[in-house]
């Protein structure tokens, strides 16, 4: 019985480091026991267990759990080969962005709204997608403005009232911070070891761990503090370089999608008074001279919300006094949604972001519009035939527009 | 690479079938495990490998150099060698940018006007636990505690042993050095066991700091000028409490689990602090390798407890400063540290002043809990970045916020809570007790099922491979 181990039973087992059995506490020393001596080789009971057979018993069990919730993850709409986003994975774009012919920056709409595999079918060049959610593409657009490397063309998808905001630069600036960090080769083998597993197990999403999904029951119910339930919850799926899409559940409409809606809070806030405006325009030409200098080019992209959203953020800041601004102050050239005839209507599901289909149209007529505005990009020989509203609107939505 | 993550998870079955692998001789399983140890530093940063090699090499010469020395000077000569080579890193990588900052401001402040270049030096990982790790090696060499190792190739495995080497248990050479000397492969109990350790130190780090408490603690600590209220602050603060045990604790259990799988022991780091009745206690049972080190090689030093009572008071206040400054380079650390060295000196002087007084249970419960207040006091220093903000919130913990605003939504701090109250309900129970002792006594099936929800936690958790906090140290 270990409770009946002599004292030395005890020094014997200190000599050796590891004993069968439970010393008893008094018996368990530690340095702070021994004051100024040499530290003897510390004692590592074993509790008498079947270890062997718990081990056992764990593995069968956390696999049958494990199982089981990967069948319940399925059935919620989470899909293997959706591979997440990540810091690390943006890191890894963005170490290519710095010799890439074009490279995008931006928020969450450019990085829903872009299709790259269209993008490469139009022009022949696949470029580099390093847009973060929930960032002000100002301050990522400067981060490019401060790599020497850089001397391609930098698209800058913006939300007008994001990328006006006077303070912060979102979820971006933690991706930006441990940028070094994430390029170290911990943090690159542990992409590569989580991509291939994401490619099997639907389970692993940022968005459905534990420790997010169970605050979840809180529907606000401290007046004031901010909920989870006011949280983006899952809006996307994610694939090689980075390309997003919207989550086929969003699409399809019910509470995810009411949720999604009401987690934007209708882009409400204060209008933007001149000061923040002409201090945005500023370091925005400063940025966009920088990169020109180097021989680079920035274009602008507003890609499209939807009405709910549009009459809000047009409310705080109109285009003449946002878009038209920055455009004439950086002397750059835009593509203003707007402007676009094949992109009006599209499916925006949850106000803000475009539907899977609809962002390979919007994606079509913007880079048919980007060829016109620089040389740098030319449309292929065999490029495929324009696409429509129709080609991504489902023809009942269609017919009601 | 870290233990919360997919590529130390594939590194440790590699290092697990190399140290099981019949055709290898103990020796070349020792250099499959130095190079082990290289590779797991280097993932993070590879040319920081090299501080590591000048720390193993200068020590390993300046023992045996001790040894060879005939005259007292000399050996002192040697061991001020060590000394300030390992302090010299530690200071350049850790301090630098604090000395400098610190010197601007007091040339400032004598109207001299001095702009440096930017300090722009990178924090190798783990620097500040394993210069204390070789630093033992040449202090108990000079203080004749012990002999030199026998082997480099022992000696370099006990500076770079993985398990250990980038955030403790801080280990003396006696502890692990003889147990390289033979060879050690764990008994099936001992892998199972060990295995157990891991997934606590991984549950404890990945879903209960990082998944539940940390968020809670950033809601409050990083609220970039909103102001917490009485509520919130408090909240805020004993979910750092429990952060920081998960967060430290749980890295020390991993790693004690990783060295058991291979047949190694290392000490115990804490035992239940949290059901600490006072401080002196507090500091047998938190981060006891750091303690116990500071103890042997700073206090003892300075005088301890045998030069009267001013000397004693001044060895205890130093001491604790110093291992606050040890934490970080900010003087929210020194103050932090010096809060402790205040505790225990105000607890020495009660204990003289009321020698014959035996605490009843309702007494200890009572201390207990106001040593985990008292401590959580402190923890505000720890935590804010600066004085302003840890300012804001023991202003907020005193009630006194003049507009202060809800930060915690109420599910979060309803889970914190439970898990805070769950950790002193813990410690407070097995103070008298050990993790084993209360293993072997619990039903098998339990311990099964536990174990299983705990991996199971850890896997539907999935972690965002967050480093540990102490690897900043």
């Amino acid at each position: 019985m270990p409770s009946s181990i002599s004292r030395s039973d005890a020094h014997e087992a200190e000599v050796r480091g590891v004993r069968e059995g439970a010393l008893p506490a008094g018996l368990r020393k530690t340095a702070a026991n021994r004051p100024g001596q040499a530290q003897p080789v510390p004692t590592r009971d074993i509790p008498l267990q079947p270890w062997a057979r718990l081990a056992l018993f764990v593995a069968v069990a956390v696999t049958l759990l494990t199982t089981g919730w990967e069948v319940e993850m399925r059935r919620q709409g989470l899909h293997a080969g959706d591979i997440d986003d990540s810091p690390q994975a943006w890191a890894e774009q963005r170490r290519a962005g710095s010799t890439a012919a074009v490279a995008i920056v931006g928020d969450s709409r450019i990085l829903f709204d872009t299709n790259l595999d269209r993008f490469q079918a139009l022009t022949g060049i696949r470029p580099i997608q390093t847009a973060i959610v929930g960032t002000n593409a100002r301050a990522l657009l400067e981060n490019y403005a401060n790599d020497p490397k850089f001397k391609g063309l930098l698209i800058v998808g913006l939300a007008d009232v994001g990328y006006f905001r006077p303070d912060g630069i979102g979820f971006g600036g933690a991706y930006m911070h441990a940028f070094e960090k994430n390029g170290k080769p911990a943090q690159v083998t542990g992409l590569w070891i989580d991509r291939w597993l994401q490619q099997y197990f639907a389970f692993m999403d940022s968005d459905y761990r534990l420790s997010l999904m169970l605050p979840r029951f809180d529907h606000g119910w401290r007046s004031g503090a901010d909920s989870p339930y006011e949280d983006v919850w899952k809006i996307s799926e994610t694939y090689a370089d980075r390309q997003y899409a919207m989550w086929d559940r969003i699409e399809s409409g019910g509470y995810l999608r009411d949720h999604a809606r009401h987690a934007w809070g209708g882009f409400k806030g204060p209008k933007f008074p001149p000061a923040i405006i002409a201090k945005v325009v500023a370091r925005s030409a400063e940025a966009v001279r920088r990169i020109r200098a180097r021989g680079g080019e920035v274009i602008f992209i507003r890609p499209p919300s939807a009405p709910e959203l549009r009459v809000n953020e047009d409310q705080r800041l109109p285009r003449s006094r946002g878009w038209d601004a920055l455009l004439a102050g950086t002397h750059a050239r835009g593509i203003h949604a707007d402007d676009l005839p094949q992109a009006q209507n599209l499916v925006i599901p949850e106000w803000s972001h475009l539907s899977r289909r609809c962002a390979t149209v919007f994606t079509d007529a913007y880079v048919r519009r980007l060829v016109q505005l620089t040389n740098r990009l030319k449309l292929r020989a065999d490029a495929p035939p324009p696409l429509s509203r129709a080609d991504c609107v489902p023809r009942a939505i269609a017919m009601n527009k | 690479m870290i233990f919360n993550s997919l590529t130390f998870l594939v590194f440790f079955a590699i290092v697990l079938a190399l140290h099981y692998a019949p055709f290898f001789s103990w020796h070349q399983k020792k250099i499959n495990l130095l190079i082990a140890s290289y590779l797991f530093y280097a993932a993070w940063n590879p040319p920081f490998v090299a501080l590591l090699w000048i720390s193993t090499v200068v020590d390993w010469w300046a023992a045996q150099w001790m040894v060879r020395a005939r005259r007292e000077r000399t050996r002192k000569l040697w061991m001020l060698t060590s000394v300030v080579v390992n302090l010299g890193m530690l200071g350049y990588f850790k301090y630098g940018g604090f000395l400098l900052a610190n010197f601007v401001a007091v040339a400032g402040s004598l109207g001299i006007v001095y702009h440096p270049p930017g300090w722009d030096i990178v924090l190798p990982v783990g620097i500040s636990f394993y210069t204390f790790a070789t630093l033992s090696y040449t202090l108990d060499v000079y203080l004749r505690r012990s002999a030199p190792a026998g082997s480099f190739l022992n000696y370099a495995l006990f500076v770079t042993f993985f398990p250990h080497l980038v955030a403790g248990p801080i280990m003396r050479p006696t502890e692990l050095v003889p147990q390289f000397e033979q060879p050690r492969q764990a008994k099936p109990d001992q892998i199972g066991f060990g295995l157990a350790l891991l997934t606590l130190g991984l549950f404890q780090k990945v879903v209960l700091a990082d998944g539940f408490l940390a968020p809670v603690v950033e809601a409050v600590y990083d609220a970039h000028g909103k102001l917490p209220g009485m509520l919130d602050s408090w909240v805020a603060t004993f979910a750092f409490a429990g952060q920081i045990f998960c967060d430290f604790a749980g890295y020390s259990t991993s790693a004690i689990g990783v060295a058991l799988c291979m047949g190694f022991a290392m000490p115990d780091n804490f035992r239940f602090p949290y059901g600490a009745v006072g401080f002196s206690d507090f500091w047998r049972r938190w981060h006891i390798t750091l303690s116990s080190w500071l103890r042997d090689y700073l206090y003892i030093p300075l005088g301890g407890n045998r030069h009267g009572r001013a000397r004693t008071y001044a060895a205890l206040m130093g001491t604790m400063l110093l291992g606050g400054l040890w934490h970080g380079a900010n003087w929210t650390f020194v103050v932090w540290g010096g809060l402790h060295g205040v505790y225990l000196s105000v607890e020495r002087w009660l204990k003289q002043r009321f020698k014959g007084f035996t605490p009843g249970r309702a007494s200890i419960l009572g201390l207990a809990l106001l040593t985990f207040l008292l401590v959580n006091v402190t923890w505000v220093f720890f935590r804010a970045k600066t004085f302003a903000g840890a300012g804001v919130v023991l202003k907020g913990m005193a009630g006194m916020q003049v507009k202060p605003e809800p930060l915690i939504a109420a599910g979060p701090m309803i889970i914190a809570m439970v898990i805070v109250s769950g950790i002193f309900g813990t410690h407070l129970t097995m103070r008298d007790t050990t993790l084993e002792r209360v293993i072997e006594r619990t039903p098998a099936v339990a311990i099964a099922s536990i174990w299983a929800l705990l991996l199971f936690a850890v896997i539907i958790e999935q972690g965002q491979g967050n480093a540990f906090i102490y690897f900043a140290f």
